[in-house]
């Protein structure tokens, strides 16, 4: 949808290279030691991110993805996600390989496309939970169903930020999955220079019921 | 990653108006995948009148036996996702592939729902009340006409702790038959044994927590990375997070534990033994015994050498155990320097130095792993007592991050089969051929204690083989499939289809074992019914029945409630449909009552993601043996090895003594079978998930690249194995998933069209009677 507008192609390389090399220079000063680094839902990952990760970058969009490709991946709603490109059988060692490219995003020229950056590059272990198809036939067939994805823009007034819908296990960096050129274009934020994600946005679970407060005189 | 920096035909959009446009015509198509049904907007299909609402309830994962706890999303009477527990200590919050899509297990399409039963050779469907009735009433027409001995049960480490409990109580307590086997024998045996003959008690006197901990991880014969990948990415992440940590493979093949790890080290098949002797000798060369710790808590014994491997029927073999001094024990070691190993194992003199630094190292904590490749051992006692030898040396265990650390490869390998002792010679306390066992069962049973005879009958293999000459006629099988993992399996499946045999099968999906049943019942699986499991580190975990079993489908515990009243035992089975799981619990517990072995009560289970026993006091015990953690301990020292009577850990004098099979002129090659990342065991359940078959559709042969080119076989032509007991053709993989070394070819059991067990050897370790899958001569044609 965005080939016809190749003017712009130069810069956007630019911006890959940029962030290839300004990831990972950034460091947060850490919480302190007898402190889990994993504390409020891992959220110091949004800050690291945000601050390793050029602001170009994260400006960028591709429109290479949308969410019918994303849950095409996926047996229902938060389910690991299938590798949905060719793996050389022994490509397994995963620090050097998968993080690779999926810790820091950019272009991939051999697939011609952005590479969507995993929100949780500390697993290292990568096939652990992602694995390839090798064929398109079942075993046997399934009765497998599962519930709907969760609605976009489910904003509680018009024009209020949207919620997240999802849980943040393993979901928890933001910056990972809703910036830059390797997004899914339909979840990507416009204003991704800013870099408090949960300033306005909240998670409330739309797979959840909503707890009722009831007062407790 | 590439990146392309000249390449003009990347085009990237920032433009906001542009922006909007492409994200209104993308929703425009989610919307319309919403409004029209048939549109396929996933790889799913989705549930109808569904609220979009989950709920979340707890259980242990159905597959290994790490024990992963696993939130399963409900919607309606529907188990439509699964996330990690993050209140589970063991995996907090992260499965494998397999966990992730354990749910879709529940829904293939040829699930078995209705009971059936053989008439003139056909399968026909009744009503599983009919089925119960011809089960009852060919076990007593079998038990009338041929004595008690001729009926069996055959269980497994998957089985729920309930189901194994109920199957002790009828077939040992009520029958009064020893004909009591679970398939853990085929997977965890040498385990015990191994740890009855150094500790005098069962089960690992470490944890999970040890991973935090340690420095030096050693994998003995263990694909961790596949195998075992919650905890290995533990490793992974410790590793990383800590800067003094390292991961040394020690095995017969490369893998992706050798891909990851810091060092890889290749031993030949079966040279394990000596390597650890090497070891021992190394630490004790260099001064690196613990004496403190030597001389308060270990004692020196010898058994019986040239123990034969059991492969003829019914070899027997009982050890002869002998004192000896450390000066004994060091001399034994002088025929296992490293220089003279290096000859036997193939492992540089270097290495085997190397590694005895590790463990000699008082700065550093080690941790031993170990799975199949020294429990799949015709010397796995041996070998697990070897292994503990060098952490005792060195006075490594029961501290956190100093572990010897048996893995399991079951769900309830533990809880099952060796808490509720689900095998021969066993009895949920003790074992038959103890009077005071013998005592405590029938009280708590409230049977004679004559019943329960004192003579332990058949362990797995001599079952399936007494099977075959007609000593057992009628056999129960649940929750496993031994017509694809029994070894040498063509006699066992031509006696299992012999004339006057009668099998019953209770199983979820359609087998190779289903495929030899006289009467087939359905089973519930997993969620579909309450129970507990018990994972490798002396956790017990509760799961309810989260979503409704299908058809007629029935929990095995209640399949054998039902018969056992219709044999006439509705004293010792009075329970409810409603509450039996909870007052089964609370009867076995009994059992274990004591700082030893205490377990939670009912109460406890439900609320937490697993409890460890022994359970104290209302408190888990992490290390055994450690007076810091276990409140067993009352000798006042700093450890006390309460399982030996002696009040010491004992340290082994164990030969290395060659396989029962090793390649020759005619027969080249080593075949060494195993598992693989996707799939679980023989693959019935974790080949009817769409991820995981389309991952890894079908079985292969792993050849070494040369070998290979020797045989002009390129990747994916189809190769003949054959061994003494059968053949098979299967498709090469060359520097696939797993290399093996030159002279030894590797193939995953999980799949039914390719049963690699026809060709496998039903030797075992003579004390722990558990087969060796990993080790028998073959040789390769290449088939044009």
């Amino acid at each position: 949808m965005n080939r016809a507008d190749k003017k712009t192609g130069k810069g956007a390389l630019g911006f890959a290279a940029i962030c290839l090399l300004g990831v990972g220079g950034v460091t947060l000063a850490l919480a302190a030691p007898d402190i889990p680094h994993n504390f409020d839902a891992d959220g110091e990952k949004i800050f690291k991110s945000y601050n390793a990760t050029p602001l170009e970058y994260m400006a960028a969009d591709s429109g290479g993805r949308n969410l019918m490709g994303f849950y095409e991946l996926r047996q229902y709603p938060g389910s690991p996600p299938r590798i949905p490109h060719a793996v050389a059988p022994s490509f397994s060692l995963q620090a050097d390989n998968c993080l690779s490219c999926h810790a820091k995003g950019g272009y991939d020229a051999e697939l011609d496309s952005f590479v969507p950056v995993t929100p949780h590059p500390e697993n290292e272990l990568c096939t652990q939970c992602h694995v390839p198809k090798r064929t398109e036939k079942l075993f046997v067939e399934t009765n497998w169903q599962s519930i709907n994805p969760p609605k976009l823009g489910r904003s509680f007034l018009a024009g209020s930020p949207p919620p997240m819908p999802h849980s943040l296990q393993l979901r928890e960096n933001c910056i990972a999955c809703h910036t830059g050129p390797g997004a899914v274009t339909e979840i990507r934020v416009e204003h991704s220079s800013r870099g408090n994600c949960r300033q306005c946005h909240l998670p409330v679970i739309s797979t959840e019921p909503l707890l009722e407060f009831v007062r407790n005189k | 990653m590439k990146i392309n920096l000249g390449n003009n035909e990347v085009t990237m959009k920032l433009n906001r108006r542009s922006f909007i446009k492409c994200a209104a015509a993308s929703s425009a198509i989610a919307a319309a995948a919403a409004i029209f049904p048939g549109v396929s907007f996933a790889d799913w299909k989705k549930q109808e009148g569904a609220s979009g609402m989950i709920t979340w309830k707890k259980a242990p994962c159905r597959f290994c036996g790490t024990g992963c706890g696993v939130l399963v999303g409900v919607s309606g009477d529907r188990a439509v996702a699964v996330k990690g527990d993050p209140n589970c200590s063991v995996n907090k919050g992260l499965c494998c592939v397999k966990g992730y899509h354990s749910v879709q297990a529940l829904y293939g399409k040829d699930r078995i729902t209705k009971a059936k039963v053989r008439r003139n050779g056909e399968m026909v469907a009744v009503p599983i009340k009919e089925a119960l009735d011809i089960i009852a009433a060919k076990m007593k027409e079998t038990i009338d006409k041929h004595g008690k001995d001729s009926v069996a049960m055959y269980g497994s480490g998957q089985w729920t702790i309930p189901d194994g409990y109920v199957a002790s109580k009828l077939f040992k307590g009520c029958i009064g038959t020893n004909n009591l086997e679970a398939n853990a024998r085929l997977c965890m045996a040498s385990a015990v044994t191994g740890f009855m003959t150094s500790f005098g008690i069962d089960e690992p006197m470490g944890c999970y927590e040890d991973i935090d901990h340690a420095n030096v991880f050693v994998t003995w014969g263990n694909n961790m990375a596949e195998m075992h990948p919650v905890l290995f990415s533990r490793m992974l992440a410790n590793r990383k997070r800590r800067s003094n940590v390292e991961i040394i493979d020690f095995a017969t093949r490369t893998t992706r534990t050798s891909q990851a790890a810091d060092k890889s080290i290749l031993f030949k098949p079966q040279t394990d033994l000596a390597v650890a002797n090497a070891i021992c000798y190394e630490i004790i060369q260099n001064k690196w015994v613990n004496w403190d710790f030597v001389n308060t808590h270990v004692s020196f014994h010898k058994g019986l050498s040239n123990i034969g491997y059991g492969t003829e029927d019914h070899f027997a073999f009982t050890d002869k155990e002998e004192s000896i001094n450390f000066e004994e024990y060091k001399k034994f070691l002088e025929d296992y320097t490293p220089e003279k190993v290096e000859k036997i194992s193939g492992v540089s003199a270097k290495d085997i130095k190397y590694l005895a630094s590790l463990y000699g190292d008082p700065a550093k904590k080690v941790t031993s792993f170990w799975c199949m490749g020294m429990n799949q051992h015709t010397r796995g006692t041996w070998i697990q007592n070897l292994v503990y030898n060098i952490h005792l040396l060195t006075g490594k265990i029961s501290a956190p991050g100093n572990s010897p650390f048996s893995l399991t490869g079951q769900p309830s390998a533990c809880g099952t089969v060796r808490e509720v002792g689900t095998l021969t010679h066993a009895l949920p306390h003790g074992v038959v051929m103890d009077e005071h066992a013998r005592e405590l069962a029938a009280k708590i049973w409230d049977v004679p204690v004559s019943n329960i005879d004192p003579k332990p009958t058949y362990h797995t293999v001599e079952m399936f083989r007494a099977l075959d000459r007609g000593d057992i006629k009628f056999m129960w099988i649940q929750v496993t499939n031994p017509m694809v993992t029994m070894p040498n399996l063509n006699r066992y499946r031509n006696g299992a289809l012999k004339d006057d045999r009668f099998i019953v099968v209770s199983d979820v999906y359609p087998t190779p074992t289903t495929d030899v049943a006289d009467v087939i019942l359905p089973a519930a699986m997993w969620i579909e019914q309450e129970g507990m499991f018990g994972n490798s580190e002396r956790r017990t975990q509760h799961f309810a029945e989260i979503v409704p079993p299908p058809g007629e489908a029935m929990s095995d515990t209640w399949q054998l409630i039902e018969v056992a009243r219709r044999l006439g035992y509705e004293k010792q089975f009075p329970w409810g449909k409603d509450e039996y799981i909870g007052k089964i619990w609370e009867e076995y517990r009994r059992f274990h009552e004591g700082p030893k072995h205490n377990m939670a009560p009912y109460t406890v289970l439900l609320e937490r993601s697993g409890v460890q026993w022994p359970f104290v006091d209302g408190k888990e015990t992490r290390w055994r043996f450690n007076p810091k953690y276990d409140p067993a301990c009352t000798n006042g020292k700093d450890f006390d090895f309460y399982g030996k009577k002696d009040n010491t850990a004992w340290i082994w004098a164990r030969p290395y003594e060659p396989a029962a099979e090793s390649p020759d002129a005619e027969y080249n090659f080593w075949l060494n079978t195993g598992r693989v990342l996707e799939h679980w065991h023989t693959g019935s359940m974790t080949r009817r998930v769409p991820i995981l078959h389309q991952a890894m559709p079908a079985s292969y042969v792993e050849l070494n690249p040369e070998d290979a080119a020797d045989l002009g076989v390129v990747n994916g032509e189809k190769v003949k194995i054959i061994s003494r007991r059968g053949s098979i053709v299967m498709p090469a993989s060359i520097n696939g998933r797993g290399v093996p070394p030159r002279g030894m070819v590797f193939v995953p059991f999980f799949d039914e069209s390719y049963l690699i067990n026809e060709l496998t050897l039903d030797a075992f370790c003579p004390i722990s009677k558990q087969p060796d899958y990993k080790k028998c001569a073959v040789r390769l044609e290449k088939v044009s």
